[in-house]
């Protein structure tokens, strides 16, 4: 018995040393890494638009995706990150994403996504973030608490138009509870409306890695699981939307559940 | 249907459909400070109370000016005294 319990408190010391040189480690190195990407960027976005003549809001998000890969690569020490039916998302066909959302991380962790031309669809808050303002504006991401429908409606008809997908975290707030929460309708119509498939996204463990309220994030495993991409021809009646979120929102919950059922396997 | 009847109709329908706490379900309660609802909630908001009262709303100009809870047990109220 004694031997069990020395055995679990030196357990629970070596986990808060690997936190303590986690958080020592994350912190400064993403800030160098924002740094740094805002310093080199007019450069490299320059070159860009010369020579690869991408679209300026295009060849932005390519640099949103490029910046969350740096994120994953700094935390990969501390985290595995573990991308699961990936095979479902086809880059070439547009689609809206919906997305669960436990952590201001998650975000980043969409950089797992194989496809770069992501249009995330959010709040006004993080516009007014001003280290990262005029890279959404200029990546043409979406406000939708500070825009009418129908703008949302015909900015995302554009972004189909030019190849690019939507995303959208239908809860609006991160949970607290590690559950998933009511879901909004937004991104449920703007696929009915636009056609698109929509494919829902589970992930699982950023709630463990950095959680609301908590300062410290924690080692652990993230994982990012693709769902069937699900046709929306048949909810175009006036009642498909809300059909659609409800489809949507039970089989993310099972999924979920499941996921964390798995979890270390 | 009673007063109480058609407000505890609304309230039950609207908790089911946004999944709201019935305890923040105040008569005063403002539906999108308080309740959290968007603007396209109202959408949803209407198709749930034709559904549940079966009558149609959607074209009306009252719908755009509810802000409360008790906005809407006013609007239902008033809808189901003009019904024949």
């Amino acid at each position: 018995m004694a031997g069990n319990h020395q055995h679990s408190e030196s357990g629970t010391a070596i986990f808060f040393v690997w936190v303590a040189l986690m958080n020592l480690w994350v912190y400064p190195a993403l800030l160098m890494w924002t740094f740094i990407g805002i310093l080199i960027f007019p450069f490299l976005f320059s070159v860009g638009l010369i020579f690869l003549r991408q679209p300026a809001d295009r060849l932005m998000r390519w640099f949103v995706w490029v910046y969350g890969r740096g994120w994953l690569l700094l935390m990969s020490p501390f985290v595995r990150f573990r991308r699961e039916k990936m095979e479902r998302v086809r880059v070439d066909r547009p689609c809206v994403f919906v997305v669960n959302h436990f952590s201001f991380f998650d975000t980043y962790c969409m950089a797992l996504l194989p496809q770069y031309d992501i249009v995330f669809a959010v709040r006004s808050w993080p516009f007014r973030l001003f280290w990262y303002s005029a890279f959404m504006r200029l990546a043409r991401y979406l406000d939708v608490e500070g825009s009418s429908w129908e703008e949302t409606l015909s900015n995302s008809r554009s972004v189909f138009a030019g190849g690019g997908t939507v995303l959208f975290f239908p809860e609006g707030h991160r949970s607290r509870t590690g559950e998933i929460q009511r879901f909004y309708s937004g991104g449920f119509k703007v696929a009915i409306d636009a056609g698109v498939d929509l494919i829902p996204l589970c992930i699982d463990g950023t709630d463990q890695l950095l959680p609301p309220g908590r300062k410290l994030f924690r080692p652990g495993t993230v994982t990012l699981r693709a769902m069937e991409p699900i046709a929306t021809d048949d909810y175009r009646d006036k009642n498909g939307h809300i059909l659609l979120r409800k489809e949507v929102k039970e089989q993310m919950t099972a999924e979920l559940a499941a996921m964390r059922e798995g979890r270390g396997k | 249907m009673t007063e109480q009847e058609v407000i505890e109709l609304i309230d039950s329908s609207l908790a089911e459909e946004f999944e709201l706490e019935r305890d923040a379900m105040t008569p005063e309660a403002n539906i999108y400070e308080d309740l959290g609802l968007d603007s396209l909630d109202t959408v949803d908001m209407v198709i749930v109370l034709e559904g549940a009262f079966k009558f149609k709303i959607r074209e009306e100009e009252a719908v755009r000016g509810i802000r409360t809870l008790g906005d809407i047990h006013r609007f239902v109220l008033s809808k189901m005294d003009q019904k024949p």
